[in-house]
């Protein structure tokens, strides 16, 4: 990994909100093929952070480098062009709508129809169910149901399917993905994550269970009251060091 | 590559009926009607004139049932299409009448003025943030106030052909004039909600807001958009109620909002948002017209139709929310409610207002004197 160059590097990042400092000199890598975790306690500046990388902060002062190349992002929309995504913890779904049509919502396919323009819903529904199978190996019994009669773990598929739907996703991070979750749909899910990072994306996950944080990420970024905390290898850390680094009593090696 | 969802099962039957049951459940209840009146008046309600009636009843809700899904699916609701009907179509009553306009052109203007006063609704919701039920309300004085202003008490009458074509024509032979714009105006409805942007976002909307906004969606635009095409349909109805009355005054369509939201509400439509039926508002608006005149048929009382469209209301918001709770445990009935303290408390007061009501009524007749009517 290391002999990888990063795809995003965010250095000195500091975000002030008037006298509040959220975010204070962080650092930040992302490679792809990687699976990087950020935890910390409430308040501590993990969304800040992920807000600032998938461009809805814009950082008050730092810099990032997108390919080594300096990058700015004025808006969420930005980042997306340029192959960042992030999927929430409350899911963004609609629950009424299809799967397929929560995966184009707000970017949806189009055909023209006697002059005007209709929906395509017909290829969307195709490709959804291509995107789906191909690229997270889930395959749903209807695709013609609410999304709201899907599992926990189905509808997180749907939501981060909408991330990957992009063929030149780079960068996906997971805000809380297990949160919701029961242990089994929790397994899902991070059998989901191992999928896409074994195509070679950079995840970044936030995660308040240690446990999911160990079963898949390979370095751990601790953030402690705005600033990091540190940053250290899952393989080489253990559970009880990563939480002192959380609440304090400890600092990375 | 792991693949989490091995097992592809089959639906289950109430999986493949749930998309149909805003249809279905409409329709059960025109069964019920169909049967009712077979026993009890089959001669009167059954008769081709009748039948073209509910007809003609219906359509004239119709534009504004398929408008009024749009609202509602978005968490809206328009209380204010009565008035705007009203108000649109007496301006045009006036523009032909005094000013000699066309009636092709002053129809076209109505439609316009009821698209002006939805936008108008919308941006006192979405910009003034003003909450709809308030909003529409408000706006609903507003536009009956003018509509007043203008007509005074005046009853405009006898309008041009075009008007009275449209409001209870026969000229296309196989269905009314308004049955066939009623209809029409339904499929737009349910192309739009299939397959347009404003459709799906509709939908989304509803659905859930934040994840809308989030995904990039112009939430306020859109619900101004659903607005806009709720005022345009309450001014074609205004339109069609000037041409089947061939009159028109301020007071006019005083109860468009109710039986509308009644009829979408009843057809699957769900007042939490995001559930949409255009086909179950169809049904809908055809079961009030049916019950409305089934109860002008059995010689009910005007305005017993009121009580029935608030009871109708009432009963399914309450079932389609009853069927959608998806953890129907069996809570064990009436003794397993009166063991709840809240429900208990909630009896007890009951019986107290009741007891209230009699205890009053019993001292008033004894201490009353002889009645005095006011007439």
């Amino acid at each position: 990994m290391a002999s990888q160059k990063p795809i995003i590097a965010m250095r000195g990042i500091v975000k002030r909100f008037g006298g509040v400092v959220a975010l204070d000199n962080v650092d930040l890598d992302a490679y792809p093929g990687e699976v990087l975790a950020i935890v910390g306690d409430n308040g501590a500046g993990k969304s800040t952070l992920i807000k600032v990388l998938t461009g809805v902060y814009q950082p008050t002062e730092g810099s990032i480098k997108l390919d080594d190349k300096p990058f700015q992002m004025a808006s969420h929309s930005d980042a997306i062009e340029n192959g960042i995504d992030a999927v929430y913890q409350n899911l963004a779904i609609a629950d009424h709508l299809t799967p397929a049509e929560n995966l184009f919502l707000g970017a949806e396919l189009t055909k023209s129809v006697a002059g005007f323009t209709a929906l395509d819903n017909r290829r969307m529904k195709e490709e959804a169910t291509r995107v789906l199978k191909d690229r997270l190996g889930v395959q749903l019994k209807s695709m013609d149901v609410a999304t709201e009669s899907l599992s926990g773990g189905q509808r997180q598929a749907v939501a981060i399917a909408r991330a990957v739907r992009h063929d030149d996703l780079r960068v996906l991070v997971m805000d809380e993905p297990t949160a919701a979750l029961g242990p089994q749909e929790t397994a899902r899910t991070l059998e989901l994550i191992k999928v896409l990072k074994a195509q070679g994306l950079a995840i970044i996950v936030i995660s308040h269970s240690l446990d999911d944080v160990f079963e898949v990420s390979d370095r751990i970024h601790v953030q402690r009251r705005g600033q990091c905390a540190g940053v250290v290898k899952t393989s080489e850390t253990t559970n009880e060091e990563v939480l002192g680094m959380i609440v304090g009593t400890k600092t990375a090696a | 590559m792991a693949s989490s969802e091995t097992a592809i099962e089959q639906p289950s039957f109430s999986e493949k009926i749930e998309p149909y049951i805003s249809f279905l459940g409409p329709m059960a209840m025109i069964l019920a009607i169909i049967l009712f009146m077979g026993v009890a008046e089959p001669a009167r309600y059954f008769r081709v004139s009748n039948m073209t009636q509910i007809l003609l009843d219906a359509a004239l809700y119709m534009p504004m049932a398929m408008a009024m899904t749009f609202v509602i699916t978005q968490r809206g609701i328009d209380l204010s299409i009565g008035s705007v009907a009203a108000l649109s179509s007496i301006i045009m009553a006036f523009l032909i009448k005094q000013y000699g306009f066309p009636a092709w052109s002053a129809a076209l203007i109505a439609l316009c003025l009821g698209a002006l006063m939805g936008l108008i609704n919308g941006l006192v919701i979405t910009k003034f943030k003003v909450p709809d039920l308030i909003g529409t309300l408000a706006m609903d004085l507003v536009y009956r106030g003018f509509a007043l202003v203008i007509a005074k008490g005046l009853v405009l009458a006898r309008f041009p052909d075009l008007i009275t074509e449209i409001g209870r024509g026969q000229s296309l032979v196989f269905l009314p004039t308004p049955v066939v714009i009623g209809l029409i105006t339904l499929a737009i409805g349910y192309f739009m909600l299939k397959s347009t942007h404003f459709g799906r976002y509709t939908i989304s909307i509803g659905s859930n807001p934040e994840a809308s906004e989030m995904t990039g969606i112009a939430v306020d635009r859109h619900r101004v958009y659903a607005y806009v095409l709720m005022g345009t349909m309450a001014a074609l109805a205004g339109i069609m109620l000037t041409g089947k009355l061939n009159a028109i005054q301020a007071t006019s369509a005083p109860y468009f909002n109710l039986h509308v939201i009644a009829a979408v509400v009843v057809g699957g439509t769900s007042l939490f948002g995001g559930r949409a039926s255009i086909v179950g508002s169809l049904a809908g608006v055809l079961l009030l017209s049916m019950m409305i005149n089934a109860l002008v048929t059995l010689r009910i009382e005007f305005f017993w139709q009121s009580v029935a469209s608030g009871v109708v209301i009432i009963l399914s918001v309450a079932l389609y929310t009853w069927l959608q709770k998806k953890d129907r445990d069996g809570s064990g009935g009436l003794a397993a409610a009166l063991s709840n303290p809240d429900n208990r408390k909630l009896l007890k007061m009951t019986v107290w207002i009741m007891g209230a009501l009699i205890v009053l009524s019993i001292i008033s007749l004894i201490l009353g004197g002889p009645a005095n009517p006011s007439g």
